[in-house]
């Protein structure tokens, strides 16, 4: 047990670092680098938290995409930024690139194959299972992290540089 | 008789069009630009009405007393990602709005936000490269494949460096920098260095996936930007597309066949 949480800290450790790494690739501002490695860092434990309970991917990403969002909210009222500023660096480990590119791994191997049909359905399906995972992904990814502004509307949200 | 001509209503929509497109180019959804804009108008006593696609704006002023209207087409210059702009410019169409700025201190802040300077280059290198030693983590590297993936990531980004000082295109230019990662990563599956090689040369190239434009891609299609949304995912799709093509290119070269 112990040691699969240390297996999921290392985890979400490198999520924050590679969180910051793209935040710094965008030019954060100072004072945000905690924020973000801390947002980074709790969007990878989540993540990989729910993955360890047996939930698919994309779900997973989506819980930790919705905390981001719900995190976002107080962290925006202490850093007094913009919430998209430390919010989209957090995510950005979560991109499924590594899905994207299986996808056209994928078509180059049924395009440059002139081997049997069967074996042409299976690359089929290699296809659509990585491309629409990559889709998926990406709106869970969205939609968690703009959900709570989404629900909670402009009166709560007012207070905040938007 | 003719309408009074405000003397301001030229100079504010070059404004307005330069703030727009830097925020563009830098990196925020069109919803957030669209509302900065017309904070920014409001706090000129203008209405702004704007049709933003990816390369160039078109944007019609309306002087509220005179009912004179202005209108100028502007293209946007090739995006890159701050997020230091987008910040500082959301937060100041606020102050502007709360402390009724006018044109010149908008102005001046505007021309201040833009000379700003990034991150030393040096810094940014070191930085990405361990995020990508982050992501070999993620997929279940060990620290050896962490390595190759982080010499990998240095090798690309200088490549990156290398293809923008020839201004070349943009896919061409990921492309390069896809093939060089792979390559350096892909000498690490030739000598079988670490737990899983084929992971490091996996996650060797994650760096250049253009994770901002396709979560904004998202993000405008919520928010009913649905053409800005398809622009900015089929952007990042070729993006991808260039990405692979790398990476096939490194296996062919090398003869490997372990994705």
């Amino acid at each position: 047990m112990e040691i699969i949480y240390t297996g999921i800290l290392e985890n979400a450790f490198w999520s924050g670092t590679a969180a910051l790494g793209f935040g710094i690739l965008f030019n954060i501002p100072k004072r945000l680098i905690p924020t973000v490695f801390i947002l980074g860092f709790i969007a990878g434990f989540t993540k990989f938290y729910s993955l360890q309970n047996q939930y698919s991917i994309v779900v997973a990403t989506f819980f930790a995409s919705l905390l981001v969002g719900f995190l976002s909210i107080p962290f925006a009222k202490r850093v007094r930024k913009p919430i998209v500023v430390f919010s989209i660096p957090a995510i950005i480990p979560m991109i499924p690139g590594y899905f994207a590119y299986k996808t056209i791994l994928g078509i180059r191997n049924f395009t440059l194959t002139n081997t049997l049909d069967t074996q042409q359905q299976n690359m089929l399906n290699h296809i659509f299972s990585n491309g629409f995972m990559t889709i998926f992904i990406l709106f869970a990814i969205t939609v968690g992290v703009s959900a709570p502004m989404l629900i909670l509307g402009k009166d709560m949200t007012k207070k905040l540089p938007d | 008789m003719k309408a009074k001509r405000n003397p301001n209503i030229k100079l504010s929509v070059d404004l307005l069009l330069e703030i727009c497109s830097l925020m563009m180019q830098s990196g925020a959804n069109t919803k957030r630009v669209v509302d900065t804009i017309n904070r920014f108008a409001e706090a000129l006593h203008l209405e702004s009405h704007a049709l933003i696609s990816h390369k160039s704006i078109i944007m019609t002023l309306l002087d509220k007393e005179t009912h004179y209207t202005y209108t100028v087409v502007t293209q946007i210059p090739a995006y890159h990602a701050n997020f230091w702009i987008v910040s500082e410019i959301s937060i100041s169409s606020w102050k502007a709005l709360d402390r009724n700025w006018d044109y010149d201190e908008i102005k001046s802040r505007v021309e201040q936000i833009k000379n700003t300077n990034t991150y030393p280059f040096i810094l940014i290198l070191g930085a990405v490269s361990l995020a990508d030693a982050g992501f070999a983590n993620l997929f279940g590297g060990d620290y050896k494949n962490m390595l190759i993936a982080f010499i990998a990531t240095l090798g690309g980004m200088l490549s990156v460096k290398l293809a923008n000082s020839f201004h070349i295109n943009a896919y061409i230019r990921t492309y390069f920098a896809a093939f060089v990662a792979s390559a350096i990563a892909g000498l690490g599956v030739i000598f079988n260095y670490g737990l899983h090689p084929e992971i490091a040369l996996a996650t060797s190239v994650l760096f250049l996936v253009p994770g901002l434009a396709l979560v904004n891609s998202f993000n405008d299609f919520l928010n009913n930007h649905i053409l800005n949304g398809m622009v900015r995912f089929i952007n990042g799709f070729l993006l991808v597309l260039s990405i692979g093509l790398g990476i096939i290119s490194t296996m062919l070269l090398f003869n490997l066949n372990t994705l």
